[in-house]
């Protein structure tokens, strides 16, 4: 344990370096997407009430943490394969489930200041009044953590023509097809019971919950699924950054 | 120090080929083996076996008594591999990726920076050491992957063709490095396809095609399979139209032609003959240049594997 310790401390000093480049990056894609989904959406809907500010407000900064995770995770991850990056860290002498978390840390900590710059553009748009709940840090932390573990199934366990193209598919379901910037009962029963799956409304609804708690409290089910979703693509990628040809 | 037997790795993808068909190499501590062979000849594939990151088909590997099939995290803490393909260099700077290296393979925050420092003067990377990697050439970019492996080199060392791109001047001090290493105690493993630098720089040479180990020994005793001692080389716009080598000349063997060069392999006791007659042949210009060589390990390994694929290799 302290091995791994003291491996994941020194990764975390090399891929915090590396992500320096990164962060600036994500940085403006999370705000331009905020501003596009709070300020642009507004002109397809005429009249804003509260629940539809609201909706719009807290599904922005989680449609960052999407893009930048969910999209932009497996295109790093396949360039990184294709580059021979993939191969180098899979020689150093580490665990690989530090490897794997040590990269994970810096992508959560450089989608964070984003996902913050999401809702200040949504504050400033809507003047929101939110009622915070501390659950609100665990939240944002899974749905970051299920949005980057997923990115790295995808970019791991894929070919990176195959994890590309599967990203772009991402971003599209995402954007205009989860219930992430309007409630599920506006979709087909059929995509709905796609949606009770996938992870996509309980990042939404977590995220929003927290922000602006109903008055019937907060649920924890979307804590629970979100923590699978993590779980699961984390260990596609160990998986795949362990295996041995 | 570094003991493979007998290794076979077969693809199940790609047909069932053999990239590695009964390989057997020792390398012993202090000493640079050089793994020559063109594209496609198994020698990555027998890095990546070493390093734990493929299973052999069959066969035994040895890093210091150790088996990277058993234990392969064990193994990877005491080699180090610098990867042919280019090392993650973007948005960080040499110093920073050489003292993160060392770090990560178990140096302390002191050791690691002199070792640093001591890399970028030897290597003479000064110049570029705070510049980062997406603004650096191919040259500095594989001398920085090499400091890499270098800043704490572990037990073995395997270098995937470290030289390339890398300027003649700066080739020199990578070579000088090289040596240190093993005079530190490591046993070096260097993939190359540079034959004459091998010849030069390494211990003893392993010629690997098609998977298969050709020939193996010092640069002196694989040069003593080749025919004759000599070589003669004749250039001219007309090969073809060149008188043919007069009888009395004692060659050892055919010659042999390429677009524009003859190259006659002789026995040493031909040399003054056939100098005399190439100066005639330049005298009436029949022939632009000619040059008379001692046997180089270029004429064995092109013997071994066939002047044919490794002339396909250059063009592609």
């Amino acid at each position: 344990m302290r091995y791994w310790m003291s491996s994941y401390g020194l990764l975390l000093g090399w891929a915090g370096l590396r992500g320096r480049a990164t962060l600036a990056l994500n940085l403006v894609i999370q705000t331009c997407l905020a501003v596009g989904i709070i300020v642009g959406f507004a002109f397809l809907v005429p009249n804003l009430d509260a629940g539809t500010a609201l909706y719009l407000s807290t599904g922005a900064p989680v449609l960052g943490l999407v893009t930048v995770g969910m999209v932009i995770g497996p295109q790093e991850v396949a360039s990184a394969k294709q580059e021979g990056i993939f191969e180098f860290n899979r020689s150093l002498p580490v665990p690989r489930s530090a490897l794997i978390a040590s990269d994970a840390t810096i992508a959560l900590l450089t989608a964070l200041p984003g996902m913050l710059a999401a809702l200040v553009v949504a504050w400033l748009r809507f003047d929101l009044d939110l009622q915070i709940s501390p659950l609100v840090v665990p939240a944002i932390l899974l749905t970051a953590a299920a949005a980057i573990g997923i990115g790295y199934g995808i970019g791991y366990g894929l070919t990176p023509p195959i994890a590309r193209m599967m990203s772009q598919l991402v971003v599209f379901v995402a954007l205009m097809f989860s219930p992430i910037v309007f409630p599920v009962s506006r979709l087909p029963d059929w995509l709905a019971a796609v949606h009770a799956v996938l992870p996509f409304q309980y990042m939404a609804e977590s995220v929003r919950n927290t922000l602006s708690v109903p008055p019937d409290g907060v649920r924890l089910m979307p804590f629970a699924v979100l923590a699978v979703w993590s779980l699961v693509g984390f260990l596609v990628a160990f998986r795949m950054m362990s295996r041995r040809t | 120090m570094l003991y493979i037997k007998d290794i076979v790795k077969t693809y199940k993808r790609g047909g069932g080929v053999r990239a590695n068909d009964g390989v057997t190499i020792q390398v012993e501590a202090g000493e640079v083996v050089g793994l020559l062979g063109h594209n496609g000849a198994g020698k990555t594939t027998l890095i990546n076996q070493v390093a734990g990151l493929t299973v052999p088909t069959s066969g035994t590997i040895r890093v210091d008594g150790c088996d990277p099939v058993a234990e392969p995290s064990k193994v990877r803490r005491m080699i180090a591999v610098m990867p042919q393909s280019h090392a993650p260099l973007t948005g960080v700077t040499p110093r920073q990726v050489i003292k993160s290296m060392a770090r990560i393979r178990g140096m302390d925050k002191q050791a690691a920076s002199a070792r640093t420092e001591e890399l970028i003067k030897d290597l003479d990377l000064g110049e570029w050491a705070d510049t980062t990697g997406e603004r650096l050439s191919g040259g500095v970019r594989r001398l920085t992957a090499f400091g890499m492996a270098a800043a704490s080199p572990g037990k073995v060392v395997m270098l995937d063709e470290p030289t390339n791109d890398v300027d003649p001047a700066r080739r020199r001090l990578l070579w000088e490095q090289i040596r240190a290493l093993a005079n530190r105690g490591c046993a070096v493993l260097l993939v190359t396809h540079n034959v004459i630098e091998a010849e030069r720089s390494v211990d003893r040479i392993v010629v690997l095609d098609s998977g298969k180990v050709m020939a193996e020994g010092t640069a002196a005793q694989l040069r003593s399979r080749a025919a004759g001692d000599l070589r003669l080389e004749l250039t001219a716009a007309d090969i073809d139209g060149l008188p043919s080598l007069p009888e009395h000349i004692a060659t050892a063997g055919a010659p042999l032609r390429t677009s524009r060069r003859l190259t006659v392999a002789l026995e040493s006791s031909g040399a003054a003959d056939a100098l005399a007659w190439a100066q005639r042949l330049r005298e009436s210009q029949d022939i632009d240049e000619f040059s008379l060589v001692p046997v180089g390990l270029e004429d064995v390994y092109l013997d071994l594997v066939g002047a044919e694929s490794t002339a396909a290799e250059e063009e592609g």
